[in-house]
């Protein structure tokens, strides 16, 4: 009796035939698996070695604070509203008090990037945000606090242009104003 | 060694008339030549059972630990991942020993709705009759607690018990699953007693003994290569005893592909569901310990116990000897558990009806066949042989 062709194969095979194919199968397995033993293995040891990330990865903002203007284009564009920053001109020094970032907001958009008119606002590699504490995660950007005293003798001079200016300013309008009482008289 | 003999070594002794000493072992002997003459022979027989109940129970732990380290080992590799690679600094040694203080210090859960006296009694009964078993296996010349007669028949029916506790466990549970994990292993256990009893018969029939002991025995010619499973006269019935008998092993043992009592895909963890702490890992302690004690049956009858190539060369060195012996014995045993992991890592878990079907339908006729054949084989080679 032909067996139905309908039937799937494992059924239409006969009794011998399964051992055969039970044995065979189960070797071929084996024989996979005892390949992927001996294969490197995909994994990376975390903290100790780290993956290269890509060109174009958006991790951890760095600022480039000498080319920075304070200008707050970056804080208009964040969607969320994640960057603040406060800084007293002196002239053309900036006296920076501050340059937050909050990541606990932060969505890495990388939206705050493109307007920066001086390009000095980047996206970095970084990834690691774990913290046993949140309020680390209102990073500050800036690369250094308070002044160096080479900056410091240029807001001195900047402020010392400014005030002889202002002098001079005055000096010319009393000057005018003598010269006029003069005429007058 | 002749067919005869099995008869006669299947049949109990001789009654001990009463008149006759107790008869000891060599472990109560041991203990009676360092203690006085005063202390009485229960005494000794006691510390003997103490003894041996510490030695076995120190070994099942670090096999217990080393194969738990290397099932994970060889899961991530198989995986293409690593594994743990953390604790003790050497890919990850201690992590075994890690797991194993955890257990100890977790809390050890018992349900208001459970059968108190089961769920507490099962992992001791599970865990006891798996250590039991290690009673009669041969490490080496002279490292053996007892000589059983009938020691692979020993090893048989005391692994057999383990169901019971298993059953225990799943019925003291109180929850649905536990209990069909327990009916699970009640059912796969009972049908594949059947061809392990029977696959075990060619080299019984080879031996003529059903001792242990004997079988390594006989394993010593060819310098220590004469092993069941390479004698070209039997291999015919020799390669696919072996193979039945794995498989059996396998569906005994609880592993995968036969792992439908745990089967945590459908029950959670089946009979150890409800089980935390050191009680969950007694369960652990004995599916490593079983595996251990079947690869070792399968090491003294068809990979010639402690021979090795060469090894009686070291005969003199009576240390060395016995050391090099018991090193093999472990590492040929390590192996088959090492084939049984890998087992577990490559095959799918089966259906119950596949589970039957594997176990009525071809393993029982074909363990029927191949001890046939073994008849046959062994008395065609004592007619040739006279």
């Amino acid at each position: 009796m032909a067996t139905p062709t309908s039937l799937p194969e494992t059924a239409r095979r006969s009794y011998w035939g399964n051992v055969w194919s039970t044995i065979k199968s189960t070797a071929v397995g084996m024989g996979i698996t005892f390949r992927y033993l001996w294969s490197k293995p995909f994994t990376v040891q975390y903290p100790d070695e780290k993956l290269t990330t890509d060109e174009r990865y958006r991790g951890i903002h760095y600022l480039e604070q000498d080319l920075c203007i304070c200008c707050n284009a970056c804080a208009k564009a964040c969607p969320i509203d994640c960057i603040e920053m406060e800084a007293t001109r002196h002239g053309k020094e900036l006296e920076w008090h501050q340059f937050d970032l909050d990541y606990q907001k932060c969505m890495f958009c990388e939206l705050c990037v493109y307007p920066c008119p001086k390009d000095c606002i980047h996206m970095g590699k970084e990834y690691a945000l774990v913290t046993e504490d949140r309020g680390t995660l209102n990073m500050d950007l800036l690369t250094w606090q308070g002044l160096t005293e080479e900056q410091k003798v240029r807001i001195a001079e900047a402020e010392a242009k400014k005030a002889a200016k202002k002098a001079a300013k005055e000096a010319a309008a009393k000057k005018k104003a003598e010269q006029e009482n003069r005429e007058e008289a | 060694m002749k067919p005869l003999t099995i008869i006669a070594s299947a049949l109990p002794e001789a009654p001990v008339s009463e008149a006759a000493a107790p008869q000891g072992n060599g472990l109560t002997e041991m203990l009676a030549g360092w203690l006085p003459e005063s202390v009485p022979f229960w005494g000794l027989t006691l510390m003997a059972s103490g003894l041996a109940f510490g030695v076995i129970m120190a070994f099942v732990s670090v096999v217990a630990m080393f194969s738990t380290w290397l099932e994970r080992k060889v899961a991530g590799h198989i995986q293409i991942r690593l594994g743990p690679m953390r604790v003790g600094g050497w890919h990850g040694w201690a992590q075994a020993i890690a797991d194993g203080v955890k257990l100890l210090i977790k809390e050890d859960i018992i349900l208001a709705s459970a059968d108190r006296p089961l769920f507490k009694l099962a992992p001791a009964l599970v865990l006891g009759t798996a250590i039991s078993t290690f009673v009669v296996l041969p490490f080496a010349p002279g490292v053996m607690i007892a000589d059983v007669h009938l020691g692979i028949f020993f090893v048989i029916a005391i692994s057999s018990v383990t169901t019971i506790g298993v059953i225990m466990a799943g019925w003291g549970s109180n929850n649905k699953w536990s209990v069909y994990g327990a009916m699970r292993e009640a059912a796969q256990v009972a049908s594949y007693e059947i061809p392990l009893g029977l696959s075990l018969m060619p080299p019984v029939i080879y031996y003529g003994s059903f001792s242990l002991l004997e079988a390594t025995q006989a394993q010593s010619g060819w310098f220590g290569m004469h092993w069941y499973i390479l004698d070209p006269s039997v291999m015919l019935v020799s390669v696919p005893s072996f193979v039945l008998f794995f498989v059996a092993t396998l569906a005994e043992t609880k592993r995968a592909p036969f792992d439908l009592p745990e089967s945590e895909s459908e029950l959670v963890a089946g009979f150890h569901t409800e089980y935390s702490g050191i009680r969950f890992s007694f369960f652990f302690m004995e599916e490593y310990a079983a595996m251990f004690v079947m690869s070792a049956i399968a090491t003294v009858l068809w990979f010639g116990g402690w021979n090795f190539l060469g090894l009686a060369a070291l005969e003199g060195i009576p240390v060395l000897y016995t050391t090099a012996c018991m090193l093999v014995f472990i590492v040929k045993s390590m192996l088959l558990v090492f084939v049984m992991m890998w087992v577990r890592w490559t095959l799918p878990r089966l259906r119950i009806d596949q589970v039957m079907i594997l176990g009525y339908k071809y393993l029982t006729p074909l363990c029927l066949i191949v001890v046939f054949a073994a008849s046959l084989l062994e008395y065609l080679r004592f007619v040739l042989s006279n």
